[in-house]
C-alpha cells in the first residue's frame, strides 16, 4: 500500500508511505506539522498541493477526542452509521454491534454509558472503536498515549500490534521516543513541515531521533542552585472539584526555594488542585500560606494580591485575550496594581527576558506561535515577583526551544526564592526540574519522592493506581 | 352547569388558545437550538406567518392557501437567519434581532402597500372556530412528533450531535452546517404556524404588533422546557395560563396593563429561578467555522 | 482581529450601501415610486433647510445615546437588547419629575437628566443583577423588560400619573426651566450662541468621547473589555465577572435613560407613549455600524439620523411609507452581525 503526500505551508513537500502490517511512527516537536499531516491523510483537511492515495478506509483517532460528551457510547461509536428499523434507530442492534466490536478488539466498554462520565482511558477506547467500526485499512493515531498510564500503554500497543498483524497500516504520531523505539518498525522525523529523515527503527536510537527533531543539541536547562528552603504553603486534607476533575484529601507542603513536581496522568485531579489554589473553585480542608489561612471563598484577585500566581493549562482560553496585543496581555493580572504609564516597560521586560518573537509590544497575540504565547504567560507571571507559582502544564504544545527556556526560567525563579508547584503530564519535565516529586492518581496523592530517590518504575506504577 | 366549573373550564380553554402560538414558536425554537442555533428571530417569523397568510387568504379567498404562504414566509425568514448563522458564521443573537426589526417594519410596510392603510389589514377569509380547534390539536401532535424525531430517529441524533459538538459531528461524516441550516428552516416552518394561528384562526386579520413579543416568551419556554419539545410545550401552557388569567382578573378591576404584563413578569421570575440549573446544548449559539 | 476588522470594514461598508440602496429601491418600486424620487426626497428631507439639518441632528442624538449604552454592554460581552425600555423609562422619569417639582434652571435640568439616567440605570441593573447573581440570560431578560417598561409607563400616564391637559395620556408640560436648548428651535434663527453647546447633540458627543477614553485608557475599561473578550482569562486575572456584568448593564441602561431624558427635556417637553419610534432597536444597528467604538458611533448615528428624518420627508413628499427605513435598518443589522461574534461565554 502506498501513500503520497505533498503539500505546502504547515506541511512542506512531504512524501510518506505506509505499509500494511507495519507500525510507523511519525515524530517531531510541537509545530513540526505532524498533526496537520495526519489530518490531511484522514481527509479532514485538504492539502494545497499533492495527493493522498489510500487503498481503503482511513481512520483517525484524535489527540483531543472528537466525542460528544452528552451522548452515549453507542451513539458516539455509530454516529451517522446507525442501524435502522424503519424510520427509527434500532437501539438494541446498536448496542449489540458495540459489544461485538468491543470483544473483537479487546476494548471493553459499556454501550449505554454517557461519555462525559467516563474516565479518559475509556473515552479513548470509544474513539478507537468508532474508527475500527469503519474497518479501516489505514489507522492514524495522534498522540494516543497522552492520557494513558504506563501499564495501559503496554496493553494499548498490544492491541495496535494485533491490528497491524491483521493487515492494517498504522501511523502513530507521537513525541514519546521511548515508545517509538519499543513499538514501531519504522520512524519518520519531521521538522518545520519537512521530512528530515526516515529510518527503520532498528537502525536508529532515541538520541539520534531527538537530534534530528531539534536540528542540533537539545538546549540545556538552567542550573539548580543551592537554596535555603522556608515554609510557604501547607496543604492539609484539601478536597475540591472543578468541572469533571476531583481532588480528595490532599496533604503536602511547598516550600520557598524549591520546585515540587506533581506527576500524574491527565484527568486525575490536577485541574481541581490548580483551580482551588487559584481561587477559582471553593475547597474544603486547609490551605495555610505564609502562616495564614486561605479561605474557600477567596476571589482570584485576593490570591493574586498575596503573591500566588497560577499558570493555567489552557493559555488560549484561560490566560490570554487573543485579540489584544502583547502589551495588554502582559498587563493582564496586574491591571489593578500597575500604573498605565508603566505598561510599556512591563511589556518590554517580558519580551526581552523571555525572547518573545516578534519583539513588538503591539503585535496581536493571536498571530504569535504557541511557544511565544506561552512565553508571554510565563513571563508576565515570573516578572511580577511571585512568591508561589503553580505551573500547570507550562510547556504544553510548544516547541523544544521554548519549552527549555520556560523550564529554565522556572528553575531561576526557584533559585531566587519562589516556591514552585509544577503540575505536568510529562514525566521527563518533572524529573528535569523538580526537587521533590509527588504522585497523584484518582484524585489523591499516593507517593512522595526526593530527587535523589526517584524511581521511574515505582512512580509509573503509582500513577496507574497500583500501590 | 355549576358556575365555578364553567369558569374553570373557560380559563382552561383560554389557556389552550393563548398557549397554542407559543407552543408552535417554542417548538421551532427547540429544534433550532438543539441543532446549535439560537433563534431570536422567532418573533419575526411569527409576524411573517401572520401577515403573509392574511394577504394570501385575502387575495385567493382560501385560508388554506394563506396558511401555506405563511409557512413559506416563515421558512424564508428562517433561511435568512440560517444562512447568516451557518455560512457566514455571524452572531446569532444580533442577526435574530435584526430579523425581528426588519420583519415588523416589513409587515407594516406591507400593510400600507396592500391595504392602503397603516395599522391593520381588512378582514379576510379565516379558519373559524373548527379551524382554531384543529390548530390547537395539531400543536400537540407536532410536539409529540418532534419529541419522537429528536430522540428516536437517525436525523434527530445527528441534529443533537451538531448542537453539542459540531466538530465531533463532522469528524463522523455529518455536514454540521447543512444539518443546522435544515433544522432552523424546519423550525421556522413550525413556528410560523403560530403566526398563522394568530391571524387566521384566532382572528381574521393582521394588525400591527399583534404578535406582542410572543416570540420572546417562546424563547423563555424553550429554556424552561429544558430544550425538549414536551418540556417546551408544558412551559408554553404555563405562560398561556398567565395570559388567560388576564381576562378574568381584568373583570376584577386590576389594571389591564398589569395583566398584560403577567406572562412577561412570569418569564422574568422563572428565568431567575431556573438559570444555572439547566444546561443548553453545549454548542448552542456558538457559530461553527470549518477549519 | 483589528487587522481583520480593517479589511472587513471596507467590505462591510459596501454591504451596507448595497443593502440600503438595493433593498430600499426594491421597496420604493413596490410602492410605485421611482428610487430616484424616493432617495431624492430622503436626502433632501434630511439636509434641505437649516430646520431639516437640525431635525437630522436631533434624530442622530436620539440614536446616539442608546447606541453608546448598547456599545458599552456589548463590549462587556452582554447583549443589552433592552435599550428601548431603558430609554422609555428614563424619559418617563424625566417628564414626570420635571413637571412635578419645579426648580430653578440650574437645578431643574440636572435633576431631570439625572432622573432619566437613574431610571434607565435601574432598568438596566435588573438584568445585570439577574446575570451576575443567577447567571440568567440577559437577552431574554432585557426583551421582557422592554415590554414591561412600555406597559408600565402606559399604565402610569393613562392612569394615576396622568397629567396631560384634556385627559391626554401624558405627563404635564415641562417647565421652561427644565428644558434644555432645542436645535430645531435654534435653527429657525441660526446665529451661533452658547445655547448650541448645551443641546443634547453636543452633550452626546462629549459623552461619546468620555466613554471612548474610559474604555481605552482606564482600568475599569480594561477590565470591562477583558470580561467581554476573554471571560475565563479575565476571571483568573482577578476580574470580578459578576460585578462587571452588573455595572456594565447599569451603566448601559443609564446612558439609554439619559437619552430618553434628553428627548423629553430637549424637544418633546413631556412624556407620552409616542416618545420613541423604536430608537432603542435602531440604536443596535448604529452601534454595530460604528463597530462598538464610541467615536465611530457618532458618525453612524448621523447616518441613521439622516435616514430617520429623511424618511419622514420621504413619506410626506414621495409617498414611500416610512417603514422602509426601519426595514432596511433591520437588514443592516443582519448584515453586520458578524461584527459581534460572541466569545465562548455561557449563560442559561
Amino acid at each position: 500500500m502506498r501513500k503520497r503526500f505533498g503539500a505546502v505551508q504547515a506541511v512542506d513537500g512531504v512524501d510518506l508511505e505506509l505499509h500494511p502490517g507495519e507500525i510507523h511512527a511519525l515524530v517531531g516537536e510541537n509545530g513540526a506539522g505532524k498533526s496537520t499531516l495526519a489530518a490531511i491523510a484522514y481527509g479532514a483537511v485538504r492539502a494545497d498541493e499533492g495527493s493522498v492515495d489510500a487503498n481503503g478506509v482511513v481512520g483517525l483517532v484524535h489527540q483531543h477526542f472528537k466525542l460528544i460528551d452528552r451522548l452515549r457510547v453507542w451513539e458516539n461509536v455509530l454516529l451517522n452509521r446507525e442501524p435502522k428499523r424503519g424510520w427509527t434507530i434500532d437501539v438494541a442492534a446498536a448496542r449489540e454491534r458495540v459489544r461485538t466490536l468491543a470483544s473483537t478488539y479487546g476494548l471493553a466498554v459499556d454501550p449505554d454509558a454517557v461519555v462525559e462520565t467516563l474516565p479518559v482511558g475509556i473515552k479513548q477506547r470509544v474513539e478507537l472503536l468508532r474508527e475500527l467500526d469503519r474497518e479501516p485499512s489505514v489507522l492514524l493515531l495522534d498522540e494516543p498515549t497522552a492520557a494513558l498510564a504506563p501499564s495501559e500503554i503496554a496493553s494499548f500497543f498490544t492491541t495496535i500490534g494485533d491490528l497491524a498483524k491483521r493487515g492494517t497500516a498504522i501511523l502513530v504520531v507521537t513525541h514519546k521516543l521511548a515508545e517509538v523505539i519499543a513499538y514501531s518498525q519504522r520512524v519518520t522525523v519531521m521538522r518545520a513541515g519537512r521530512v528530515i529523515a526516515s529510518h527503520l527503527t532498528s537502525e536508529t536510537s532515541a538520541d539520534a531521533i531527538a537530534r534530528e527533531m531539534v536540528g542540533g543539541e537539545v538546549p540545556a536547562l538552567a542550573a539548580r542552585a543551592a537554596t535555603t528552603v522556608a515554609p510557604l504553603l501547607e496543604v492539609r486534607a484539601l478536597s475540591a472539584r472543578s468541572a469533571t476533575s476531583a481532588l480528595a484529601n490532599a496533604t503536602f507542603d511547598v516550600r520557598a526555594g524549591e520546585i515540587v513536581g506533581v506527576a500524574g496522568i491527565e484527568g486525575n485531579g490536577q485541574t481541581a488542585l490548580a483551580d482551588a489554589l487559584a481561587g477559582v473553585v471553593p475547597f474544603t480542608g486547609e490551605l495555610i500560606y505564609e502562616g495564614a489561612p486561605l479561605h474557600a471563598g477567596d476571589t482570584p484577585a485576593s490570591r493574586l494580591a498575596r503573591g500566588i500566581r497560577v499558570i493555567p493549562q489552557d493559555r488560549r482560553h484561560e490566560a490570554l485575550v487573543l485579540d489584544w496585543n502583547v502589551r495588554d496581555n502582559v498587563v493582564l493580572g496586574r491591571q489593578q496594581s500597575l500604573a498605565i504609564a508603566r505598561y510599556g516597560d512591563a511589556a518590554r521586560e517580558v519580551i526581552e527576558r523571555f525572547d518573545v518573537r516578534p519583539a513588538d509590544p503591539n503585535a496581536v497575540v493571536a498571530q504569535l506561535s504557541g511557544g511565544n504565547q506561552q512565553k508571554i504567560v510565563v513571563g508576565r507571571t515570573l516578572t511580577s515577583a511571585p512568591k508561589l507559582v503553580v505551573a500547570y502544564q507550562p510547556t504544553r504544545g510548544i516547541d523544544i526551544g521554548a519549552a527549555a527556556l520556560v523550564q529554565s526560567r522556572l528553575i531561576e525563579a526557584r533559585n531566587a526564592g519562589a516556591g514552585v508547584l509544577l503540575i505536568s503530564f510529562e514525566l521527563d519535565e518533572i524529573f528535569a526540574c523538580a526537587d521533590r516529586v509527588l504522585v497523584i492518581a484518582n484524585g489523591t496523592f499516593v507517593g512522595s519522592f526526593d530527587r535523589a530517590s526517584i524511581d521511574r518504575g515505582r512512580i509509573g506504577a503509582l500513577m496507574a493506581g497500583h500501590a | 352547569m355549576n358556575a365555578t366549573l364553567a369558569a374553570v373550564l373557560a380559563i382552561l380553554g383560554l389557556t389552550l388558545v393563548k398557549a397554542t402560538p407559543l407552543i408552535y414558536a417554542a417548538l421551532g425554537g427547540v429544534l433550532s437550538e438543539r441543532a446549535g442555533v439560537v433563534n431570536i428571530g422567532l418573533e419575526g417569523i411569527l409576524i411573517a406567518g401572520a401577515f403573509t397568510s392574511v394577504v394570501v387568504s385575502g387575495a385567493t379567498g382560501s385560508p388554506l392557501l394563506g396558511a401555506l404562504a405563511g409557512v413559506l414566509a416563515g421558512m424564508l425568514l428562517a433561511a435568512i437567519l440560517a444562512y447568516a448563522a451557518t455560512r457566514l458564521g455571524v452572531d446569532q443573537i444580533v442577526a435574530g434581532t435584526g430579523l425581528n426589526i426588519a420583519a415588523l417594519a416589513g409587515a407594516a410596510f406591507g400593510l400600507v402597500l396592500v391595504y392602503h392603510q397603516p395599522g391593520a389589514s381588512h378582514e379576510v377569509p379565516a379558519f373559524g372556530h373548527t379551524g382554531e380547534v384543529v390548530f390547537i390539536v395539531l400543536a400537540f401532535v407536532v410536539a409529540a412528533a418532534l419529541q419522537f424525531v429528536l430522540t428516536r430517529t437517525p436525523w434527530g441524533l445527528r441534529v443533537r450531535a451538531c448542537g453539542e459538538d459540531p466538530g465531533a459531528a463532522e469528524s463522523a461524516g455529518i455536514d454540521a452546517l447543512k444539518t443546522r441550516f435544515r433544522a432552523v428552516v424546519i423550525g421556522g416552518a413550525i413556528a410560523s404556524l403560530g403566526g398563522v394561528y394568530l391571524s387566521l384562526a384566532e382572528l381574521d386579520l393582521y394588525s400591527d404588533g399583534m404578535t406582542a413579543g410572543r416570540g420572546f416568551i417562546a424563547l423563555a419556554a424553550v429554556i424552561f422546557g429544558r430544550w425538549t419539545p414536551l418540556g417546551a410545550t408544558g412551559a408554553a401552557l404555563f405562560f398561556g395560563f398567565f395570559a388567560a388569567l388576564q381576562y378574568s382578573l381584568q373583570r376584577a378591576g386590576v389594571p389591564s396593563q398589569l395583566m398584560q404584563a403577567l406572562p412577561y413578569l412570569a418569564a422574568l421570575v422563572a428565568l431567575a429561578g431556573f438559570a444555572g440549573r439547566v444546561r443548553a446544548p453545549a454548542a448552542d449559539g456558538i457559530p461553527y467555522v470549518r477549519q | 482581529m483589528i487587522a481583520a476588522l480593517r479589511k472587513g470594514a471596507l467590505r462591510d461598508v459596501v454591504v451596507v450601501i448595497v443593502v440600503v440602496f438595493g433593498v430600499g429601491s426594491i421597496a420604493m418600486l413596490l410602492a410605485h415610486v421611482s428610487p430616484l424620487d424616493g432617495f431624492g426626497a430622503l436626502f433632501d428631507g434630511a439636509f434641505g433647510t437649516p430646520e431639516e439639518v437640525a431635525e437630522t441632528l436631533v434624530q442622530a442624538t436620539n440614536l446616539l445615546f442608546p447606541a453608546l449604552g448598547i456599545a458599552i454592554a456589548f463590549r462587556a460581552g452582554l447583549f443589552n437588547i433592552g435599550a428601548e425600555g431603558q430609554l422609555i423609562l428614563g424619559g418617563f422619569a424625566a417628564g414626570w419629575l420635571g413637571a412635578q417639582f419645579p426648580l430653578p434652571p440650574y437645578l431643574a435640568v440636572p435633576m431631570v437628566l439625572l432622573a432619566g439616567a437613574l431610571a434607565g440605570g435601574a432598568w438596566g441593573a435588573i438584568p445585570g443583577f439577574l446575570r451576575a447573581r443567577f447567571g440568567a440570560n440577559e437577552v431574554i431578560a432585557t426583551l421582557m423588560l422592554n415590554v414591561i417598561a412600555v406597559l408600565l409607563t402606559t399604565y402610569l400616564v393613562t392612569g394615576p400619573l396622568q397629567q396631560g391637559g384634556g385627559g391626554a395620556a401624558e405627563t404635564a408640560a415641562l417647565p421652561k426651566a427644565a428644558q434644555i436648548p432645542d436645535l430645531i428651535a435654534l435653527a429657525a434663527d441660526p446665529h451661533f450662541t452658547l445655547a448650541y453647546l448645551l443641546t443634547p447633540f453636543v452633550v452626546a458627543i462629549v459623552l461619546a468621547f468620555v466613554l471612548w477614553r474610559v474604555l481605552a485608557r482606564t482600568v475599569f475599561g480594561y477590565e470591562l473589555r477583558a470580561a467581554g473578550e476573554a471571560p475565563e482569562a479575565a476571571r483568573r486575572a482577578g476580574i470580578d465577572l459578576g460585578r462587571t456584568a452588573f455595572v456594565a448593564m447599569a451603566l448601559s441602561g443609564a446612558i439609554a435613560g439619559l437619552g430618553g431624558a434628553t428627548i423629553v427635556s430637549g424637544g418633546l417637553h413631556r412624556f407620552n407613549t409616542g416618545l420613541s419610534p423604536g430608537y432603542g432597536f435602531i440604536a443596535i444597528a448604529v452601534a454595530l455600524v460604528g463597530n462598538l467604538d464610541p467615536r465611530w458611533i457618532i458618525v453612524a448615528s448621523i447616518a441613521f439620523g439622516m435616514l430617520q428624518s429623511g424618511g419622514i420627508a420621504m413619506q410626506a413628499e414621495a409617498g414611500v411609507p416610512r417603514e422602509v427605513v426601519t426595514l432596511v435598518t433591520g437588514l443592516v443589522i443582519i448584515a453586520l452581525a458578524g461584527r459581534r461574534v460572541v466569545a465562548n461565554r455561557r449563560s442559561t
